[in-house]
């Protein structure tokens, strides 16, 4: 089989040789190990090695994009052929740009761990421990997945861009559960084993299952609301998949027109890192090739610049900020900058609500207003006066996130990575409080 | 596509002390078209191949996958599988083992009158502009000022092998239609989707399947309706009424409300990180959770369905589900290692994989409320006070399957048996056992939606249809936004 350049230079001058004008070839060569486990035993183990070559393809105007893991000189042949000759079938894009000119150089972002890459069985003594941990802490039984994935890729464009990437990650999931109701969710993610902290997220989970048992009644209506950073990471992506300009464009974004607006609190500032020590989606060059590198997409409140690639940017008069997506440009590594409030702090600031410790099942009613509903699950808690009472469960919230956004209370100074099943862009995030959310119940 | 690499496979990972093997090659090919406010995006072409093989070696079980097809390569991956397994064996606190299952040698097919790959880009892009026409018009003083339409083509292709001689292939192509439309009114700005939320119109079959789907006529259809949805303002009634829920929603509400909490690998706790657990317990066979009008199906064998297969991804014959029997819990699905669990025969052929590099898990197919006997208007006659919800937009229930919520899109007011117009954003906000207890009447009409079911980690999106008739609820609480 070709490696990773080898694939690229064939795609390409095989694009071209079909009558291409511009080519784009990402190749990549993904590898994961899991381990899941429920009621405290390993269920499966996994391995999956992938090997796939995203190709942008245009001619006359008219854009394609494709897919193959068919890395053999057959498939690829067969593939880049079928794409162009498709190409040509299509109409011409009003909105075609060139692929940017390069060649650029790129940053490395150092997030790469060989003993993540090569050690197949680091997984499984691991689960041994998070669960032996979990149990100790008080749990009675625990579920989840470790996964550890490498992934190597290589880009090379018709404008002269081309450069390799490697990086490692490292994810547990992990939930508890505690006798009488109580559950905790733990996570913790990252690129280098030296910031993969597994027991601790064990233990968190154990802690939160204990603490949660027995969950009392609670009445609906109005509370404010501390999102821990696993929560408030599942509404901040959300924000940053509203900042990409095609969202902007196609009318499903409730950050359309609010360039330049203060749509958030003075504390609320939002970042998109291209490459981010331990953010688990770095990546040193866009799918045009265009370096990545730190976005503004909020600066203390307003919304400062949507996340554009060469198409979008022409159309809005800017920049490839170097987030293609040659369709749909996406953020790589949101960040929030950390506030400054400590936990008890924050927890003294609440006269009347809910900590929400994890959640799930977040739907939009309207999706261009950001009207949604979410639902708590795991340990949650009633505040009273700043002090937690006791816990509750059963929650849902219901509010819209330009809302929330101008109802940020606070912010933790401390701040937490999240990539789970529920998060997939990685977040850094502290946690949130944000006044004044609804919260309802099933009716009787 | 030729067995010969499937069946290497399994034989390698005996070879190696496999105690039970099987390989799926698994091929996936998508075109996509995107129409966005009558400018096109870039197509899209998507291919994926490779061979995923499953293994149970001294009470583990292993899954790896590649698509590095050499003899080689594959000889790796089925070592370090059965290697895998033998070390998580150690840390083991209970085997896991199939029911028997003896295999079949078979090849089965969807329906298809004409071949999908036919079909082009262009035939596909054709079908938006001319819906694109349609919705670009004024709509009594609303005008979808932005337009998101998607059509796609796919087809799934296996061959699956196993150590018991199963020896199975298959060919499944599909169709899909999305869209996202926008549109400002009085102040505010509004997306909605057709089919409403954030579901497909689709189907199995052959290219003649578009043609099932009626896109011209469904699409503008629905475009006129959802423009005054959005131009309505008056509020649903407060407090307990009754509630008439359309096709659409009783087919959500049957497959997160009685198909998910029926998945037994989720009632055993496997997925308890992820997609969560249920509220029905191993033992929870023959529990009453509704009234005698609750009847819930899945049933992967209804031709030109987007669930469709006649042989599930380990081999098992498909047939028809029967989750819910007059209210009682009937029939859970089963994969071979869970039905081995609760003292089966075999399994229910809830097995399924989408693509090759995902573990096949219990998945529903086509879930769907039964239809019973009742006509429209015999559903809404002796309601004195009401609401009809025919489609939503948000929907989402908690991680036991138990505290569920619908907000309705397309909505009535009933009263005294007479719709009475448009009530904006109704909510159902309702227990699983509330909901089928409340169930008093179906209607005589089955209609279905498509939609992409998320499970699993990695998490895979499976093609389903949900489904049902007009269903009627007594007495049950409404809220309002």
């Amino acid at each position: 089989m070709m490696n990773l350049e080898e694939i690229c230079v064939f795609v390409l001058e095989g694009a071209l040789k079909a009558g291409a004008a511009d080519v784009s070839v990402l190749a990549s060569d993904y590898r994961e190990d899991m381990t899941r486990f429920s009621n405290n035993t390993v269920t499966v183990v996994k391995r999956i090695s992938n090997v796939t070559v995203d190709t942008y393809v245009s001619k006359d105007r008219k854009r394609i994009v494709g897919s193959s893991s068919d890395p053999s000189y057959g498939g690829l042949e067969k593939f880049t052929n079928a794409l162009v000759e498709a190409c040509g079938s299509l109409q011409p894009s009003p909105d075609y740009m060139p692929l940017p000119e390069g060649p650029y150089q790129y940053v490395s972002h150092e997030n790469y761990d060989v003993r993540i890459a090569e050690d197949d069985l680091l997984l499984i003594d691991t689960v041994k421990k998070v669960v032996e941990t979990g149990l100790h802490a008080g749990a009675s039984r625990l579920s989840g997945s470790l996964t550890s994935n490498s992934v190597r890729s290589h880009l090379l464009t018709t404008g002269k861009a081309e450069g390799s990437d490697k990086k490692t990650g490292i994810v547990l999931n992990v939930r508890a559960f505690a006798d009488a109701g109580g559950s905790g969710h733990g996570l913790s993610c990252a690129c280098q084993l030296a910031g993969f902290n597994p027991l601790d997220a064990s233990r968190t989970a154990a802690e939160y299952a204990v603490r949660s048992s027995n969950p009392r009644a609670w009445e609906e209506g109005s509370y404010d609301v501390i999102l821990t950073p696993t929560v408030a990471a599942n509404i901040v992506q959300n924000v940053g998949a509203a900042s990409s300009a095609f969202a902007v464009e196609a009318g499903i974004s409730f950050l359309s027109g609010q360039l330049g607006e203060k749509t958030a609190v003075e504390s609320f500032t939002l970042r998109d890192l291209g490459c981010a020590t331990d953010g688990l989606g770095s990546r040193s060059f866009d799918d045009e090739g265009v370096p990545t590198k730190e976005n503004l997409i909020f600066e203390r409140g307003v919304v400062k610049q949507y996340l554009h690639n060469t198409t979008t940017a022409a159309k809005f008069q800017k920049v490839s900020t170097g987030n293609a997506g040659i369709i749909d440009p996406h953020p790589w590594n949101l960040v929030v900058d950390e506030g400054d409030y400590g936990w008890e702090e924050m927890l003294q600031d609440v006269k009347h609500g809910v900590i929400v410790t994890n959640n799930w099942y977040t739907r939009f009613q309207n999706l261009r207003a950001g009207e949604y509903s979410t639902l708590p699950r795991d340990a949650a808690f009633l505040i009273q006066d700043g002090k937690i009472v006791h816990p509750v469960a059963g929650l849902r919230l219901s509010d819209s996130i330009p809302r929330q956004l101008k109802n940020i209370a606070g912010l933790t100074k401390e701040r937490k990575w999240i990539q789970w099943w529920e998060v997939e862009i990685p977040v850094q995030t502290p946690a949130i409080l944000i006044r004044d959310v609804t919260v309802t119940k099933p009716k009787p | 596509m030729s067995s010969d690499l499937p069946a290497f496979a399994v034989q390698v990972a005996c070879d190696l002390g496999a105690e039970f093997a099987e390989a799926r090659l698994h091929e996936n090919r998508e075109t996509a078209c995107l129409l966005r406010d009558g400018e096109p995006e870039p197509a899209a072409i998507i291919s994926s191949r490779g061979l995923g093989v499953r293994i149970l070696c001294k009470g583990a079980l292993s899954f790896a996958a590649t698509n590095d097809l050499s003899r080689d390569s594959i000889r790796i991956l089925c070592k370090d599988a059965v290697r895998a397994a033998e070390a998580s064996s150690v840390i083991l606190n209970k085997r896991i083992e199939f029911c028997e299952q003896k295999g079949v040698k078979t090849s089965w097919r969807a329906e298809e009158r004409k071949n999908i790959e036919n079909a082009s880009v262009e035939d596909l892009m054709r079908i938006l502009w001319e819906l694109d026409k349609t919705l670009r018009h004024d709509y009594d003083g609303i005008t979808f000022t932005n337009r998101l339409l998607t059509i796609s083509t796919m087809l799934e292709m296996k061959t699956y092998v196993n150590s018991d001689g199963a020896q199975i292939e298959s060919r499944v192509p599909r169709i899909q239609y999305s869209s996202y439309l926008t549109t400002p009114f009085e102040g505010k700005t509004f997306t909605v989707t057709i089919p409403p939320g954030y579901s497909q119109l689709g189907g199995s079959g052959g290219w003649e399947t578009v043609e099932r789907l009626n896109l011209q006529e469904y699409v503008p259809q629905e475009a006129k309706i959802l423009a005054a949805v959005i131009k309505n303002t008056s509020k649903p009634p407060a407090g307990v009424v009754d509630v008439v829920l359309g096709p659409e929603v009783a087919g959500i509400v049957a497959h997160e409300s009685a198909g998910h909490p029926g998945e037994a690998d989720r009632i055993q706790g496997r997925e308890a990180a992820q997609a969560g657990e249920s509220y029905l317990k191993p033992t929870d066979l023959g529990l009453r959770i509704g009234s005698d009008q609750a009847f819930v199906s899945d049933d992967p064998t209804i031709g030109g369905s987007m669930g469709f297969y006649l042989y599930d991804d380990e081999g098992v014959p498909a047939r028809k589900r029967k989750l819910i029997e007059a209210g009682v819990v009937s029939e859970f699905l089963q994969n071979r290692a869970t039905a081995r669990e609760f003292g089966l025969d075999s399994s229910n052929s809830a097995s399924r994989s989408v693509a090759f590099d995902r573990e096949p898990i219990i998945r529903m197919a086509n879930t769907f409320v039964e239809p019973g006997d009742y006509s429209f208007e015999e559903l809404l006659e002796d309601v004195k006070i009401g609401v009809y919800i025919k489609s939503f937009m948000e929907w989402n229930i908690d991680d036991r399957r138990f505290n569920e919520r619908y907000v309705g899109l397309e909505a009535y007011l009933i009263e005294d048996g007479q719709l009475k117009g448009l009530i904006r954003d109704p909510i159902l906000e309702i227990t699983t056992i509330k909901f089928w207890s409340s169930l008093d009447a179906r209607g005589r009409d089955l209609t279905f939606n498509a939609a992409m079911c998320g499970k699993g980690d990695p998490m895979q999106a499976a093609p389903v249809w949900t489904g049902g008739p007009h269903i009627r609820l007594r007495g049950v609480g409404i809220g309002a936004r």
